[in-house]
C-alpha cells in the first residue's frame, strides 16, 4: 500500500518531462487510433460481406463491361436466386470535387439483393415505380443536405449527356446501410433503365453492357460452387466471367490503392517502438531519481510489492493521462474526419476495434515502460538503494 | 509512548563481504548485549562495521552465521516481508543524510510509517503532529524538506522514527551532516527518547563528543567489540533551541 499522493508527487518530479512525455503519447495515440481506423474502414466491407452474394465480371477486367445477354444465363444456373445490374455511372454533383459514387441498377431488384438496406426516408415502391427516381447514402444526402422529393443534377463523366445538360435524379429514398457492411452510406443508386433509354434516344455516349452483375444465391449453395458453374458457363465466350465471392471482389478495391494495411500497419509500428522508448526512458530515470525513496520505505517497513507499485503506478497514470487524450482527440475529431476521408474511406469510424487495440497497447507500453524499473525497486535491498549515488 | 522492552543481543555473530572479488570479514564471532532503555554510541574507523551492526539490529542485513535478538524476536526466523512488518513496529531508523522523501511534506514524512500500522487517519494525524511537537517542529508541519535546514531536517526525521512509537531508535551518524548547534539540538532530542520514553538507542558516531551523550560507548575496531564507559560531558551542552524551533 503506497499513498496516491506520494505516487502522484514523484511522477510530477519532473513536470516538464512528464509533460513531454505525455504530449508524445497523445501525439502518437491519436495518430493509431486515426490510422487504425483508415485500416478498419478498409477491411469493414471484406470482413463484413455477404457469404450469399457473388460478383460477376469480365475475366479481362473490372472496366470491360459484359453483354446485357449475360443476365437471363446467369439466371439459369442451379443455385441463383437473383441477379443485378451495376454499372458505374462516374458523375459529380455540380463541381469535380463532389465526386461521389453512382451505380445504375435494376431499381426493383435492389431491396431483395441488398435485404439489409433500410430506408430512413422515402420508400421502395417510390423508387421501383419511377424510372427517374434514385437511392442516396444518408451520409452524401447530410454532406448535400438533400432529402426526399429534391431533384439532384448530376454531371456525367463516363456517361456525358451530349446536349450538355445535367443528369436529372428525383431523391426517391434515403438508405442506411446498416448491417449491409459491403456498401456505403455514401452512394447514389439509379434505374438502370433511365441510362439505357438515354443510350438508346442518342442522348448520352458511353460504354454499352453491363459493369458487373451481382448475384444472389439460394439458400444452401456455396460461392465457389455457384461461381465456377457461372464461369463454365462463358467459358467458350463471346466474353469470359469471373465470378468472385463478394468479400474477395471488395478486397480488390483496396488493393488497387496499394497494400494500405501492410503501410499504415508499418507507420503506427514505427510510432508504437518511438513512444516506447520515449517513454521507457522517462521511468527508467524517474526510477533512477527515486532509488533513495525505495530504501527509505523499505526501511520504514514498506515490502518490495509497495516498492513495484510505486514506480508501475506512475507508468501507468502516465500512459493513461497521455494515451487517454490521445484517444480522446482522435474521438473529437472523427466527424471532421469522416467529412475529409469518408468518400475514400467509407465508414471511417472510431468505434471498438479502433479503441480496443488502442487501449490495450497503451497498457502494454505501460507495463513494458514500468516492468524495469519497478521490478528493480522491489529487487533493491534497503542498504544498496540508501548507498545509490542518484 | 511507552517505555522499551526491546534489548539487543548478537550471539556469535559473522558477516563477511566480498569487495574486489576478495572476502572481507566484518565481524566474526561477535557477542555483544544491550539491555532494554539503554543508550549506547557505537565508534571505531571507517570500514569497522559500525553501520553493518546497526544494520544487522534493525534487520536490514543478516548476518552470515549466529543470531541476532531484538526483544522476543530472533530475526533469523523472519521472512523478507515478516521482517519488513516487525521493522515497521519495533524499529526507527535516523540516517546521517536525514533520508526524508522530497515530494512529502513533514508532515507526509512523519505519517509515512503509520500508514502500515492500520489507524484512522484521523489517529495518523494524531500521532504525526504528536511526534512533530515533540521534536519542536509542529509549526513546520507543512513544509518539504527542501524548505528546512540541515537540522531541522533531521528533527522531522527523529519524528517519523518515533511516529509509530517502536522501541529501539537506531541512528546512523545522526549529527553528522549538521553544525554544532543543530547537532546538539538532535543529541538533545535523542538523549530525551532514552531519559523521557525509555526508547533503546543504539547511535553510529564518529564524533567523541557525540558519544559522550549515550550511557555506553561501543568501539568496533577490525571485527572486534570492545567497551569503555562514557566520559563527562565536555563538548555537547545541551542547547535550548531557537524561538521558533521549539523542542
Amino acid at each position: 500500500m503506497v499513498p496516491l499522493k506520494l505516487i502522484w508527487r514523484n511522477l510530477l518530479r519532473h513536470k516538464l518531462r512528464v509533460l513531454l512525455t505525455a504530449g508524445s503519447l497523445t501525439v502518437a495515440f491519436f495518430l493509431l487510433c486515426v490510422l487504425q481506423a483508415l485500416v478498419v474502414s478498409l477491411d469493414q466491407g471484406v470482413k463484413n460481406a455477404s457469404k450469399k452474394r457473388l460478383v460477376v465480371q469480365s475475366a479481362v477486367s473490372l472496366f470491360v463491361n459484359l453483354p446485357i445477354s449475360y443476365q437471363g444465363k446467369i439466371e439459369t444456373v442451379e443455385g441463383v436466386d437473383e441477379t443485378m445490374k451495376m454499372t458505374w455511372f462516374g458523375g459529380y454533383y455540380r463541381e469535380p470535387a463532389n465526386m461521389f459514387a453512382q451505380f445504375a441498377i435494376d431499381a426493383d431488384r435492389m431491396e431483395t439483393i441488398y435485404s439489409n438496406v433500410e430506408l430512413i426516408e422515402g420508400s421502395w415502391d417510390e423508387f421501383k415505380n419511377t424510372r427517374m427516381s434514385c437511392l442516396v447514402g444518408k451520409e452524401t444526402a447530410n454532406k448535400y443536405g438533400w432529402s426526399v422529393g429534391d431533384r439532384v443534377p448530376i454531371v456525367g463523366m463516363i456517361y456525358p449527356r451530349l446536349d450538355g445538360s445535367e443528369w436529372q435524379f428525383d431523391i426517391a429514398g434515403i438508405y442506411d446501410a446498416g448491417a449491409e457492411a459491403s456498401i456505403d452510406d455514401l452512394t447514389m443508386y439509379f434505374h438502370w433503365d433511365y441510362l439505357e433509354e438515354a443510350m438508346e434516344a442518342g442522348a448520352t455516349t458511353g460504354a454499352d453492357g453491363i459493369g458487373v452483375y451481382s448475384v444472389l444465391l439460394s439458400d444452401g449453395y456455396s460461392q465457389a460452387g455457384v461461381g465456377a458453374e457461372i464461369d463454365s458457363l462463358f467459358e467458350n465466350g463471346p466474353q469470359r466471367v469471373q465470378s468472385t465471392p463478394e468479400g474477395e471482389f471488395n478486397a480488390q478495391f483496396v488493393s488497387m490503392v496499394g497494400n494500405v494495411p501492410f503501410f499504415v500497419g508499418t507507420i503506427g509500428m514505427g510510432v508504437l517502438i518511438a513512444i516506447l522508448l520515449a517513454t521507457l526512458n522517462t521511468m527508467l530515470m524517474s526510477g533512477r531519481e527515486q532509488t533513495r525513496d525505495v530504501g527509505v520505505l523499505k526501511a520504514l517497513g514498506f515490502d518490495g510489492s509497495a516498492a513495484f507499485w510505486l514506480l508501475l503506478s506512475q507508468s501507468l497514470i502516465l500512459c493513461g493521462l497521455g494515451a487517454g487524450t490521445g484517444i480522446f482527440l482522435a474521438l473529437g475529431i472523427e466527424g471532421p474526419l469522416q467529412a475529409v476521408l469518408g468518400s475514400n474511406f467509407p465508414g471511417l469510424q472510431i468505434n471498438r476495434e479502433v479503441l480496443t487495440p488502442a487501449i490495450i497497447l497503451a497498457i502494454c507500453v505501460a507495463l513494458f515502460a514500468g516492468l524495469a524499473p519497478a521490478l528493480r525497486a522491489r529487487r533493491l535491498t534497503v542498504i544498496e538503494a540508501l548507498r545509490e549515488e542518484v | 509512548m511507552q517505555e522499551s522492552q526491546h534489548g539487543v543481543e548478537l550471539i556469535r555473530v559473522s558477516r563477511e563481504y566480498t569487495r574486489g572479488g576478495e572476502g572481507v570479514k566484518v565481524f566474526d564471532d561477535v557477542d555483544l548485549s544491550v539491555k532494554p532503555g539503554a543508550f549506547c554510541a557505537m565508534m571505531g574507523p571507517s570500514g569497522s562495521g559500525k553501520s553493518t551492526l546497526l544494520n544487522l539490529v534493525g534487520g536490514l542485513d543478516r548476518p552470515d552465521s549466529g543470531d541476532v535478538i531484538v526483544g522476543d524476536t530472533r530475526l533469523s526466523e523472519l521472512g523478507e516481508s515478516d521482517l519488513a512488518e516487525w521493522r515497521s513496529e519495533n524499529v526507527g531508523f535516523v540516517f546521517q543524510g536525514f533520508n526524508l522523501v522530497p515530494v512529502l511534506t513533514a508532515f507526509e514524512n512523519v505519517e509515512l510509517p503509520l500508514l502500515l500500522t492500520g489507524l484512522s487517519k484521523a489517529e495518523r494525524k494524531e500521532h504525526a503532529m504528536h511526534a512533530l511537537e515533540l521534536v519542536g517542529m509542529g509549526d513546520r508541519a507543512k513544509h518539504r524538506p527542501g524548505q528546512l535546514s540541515g537540522g531541522q531536517e533531521q528533527r522531522v526525521a527523529i519524528a517519523r522514527a518515533i511516529a509509530s512509537d517502536p522501541g529501539v531508535i537506531l541512528a546512523d551518524e545522526p549529527t553528522g551532516d549538521l553544525d554544532f548547534e543543530s547537532a546538539c539540538q538532535v543529541l538533545d532530542l535523542l538523549g530525551r527518547l532514552h531519559t523521557e520514553l525509555g526508547k533503546t538507542i543504539l547511535m553510529v558516531t564518529h564524533d567523541p563528543r557525540a558519544a559522550e551523550r549515550a550511557e555506553r560507548v561501543i568501539h568496533l575496531d577490525k571485527g572486534r567489540i570492545n567497551e569503555s564507559p562514557a566520559a563527562p560531558d565536555d563538548g555537547f551542552r545541551e542547547v535550548k533551541p531557537k524561538e521558533g524551533e521549539g523542542a
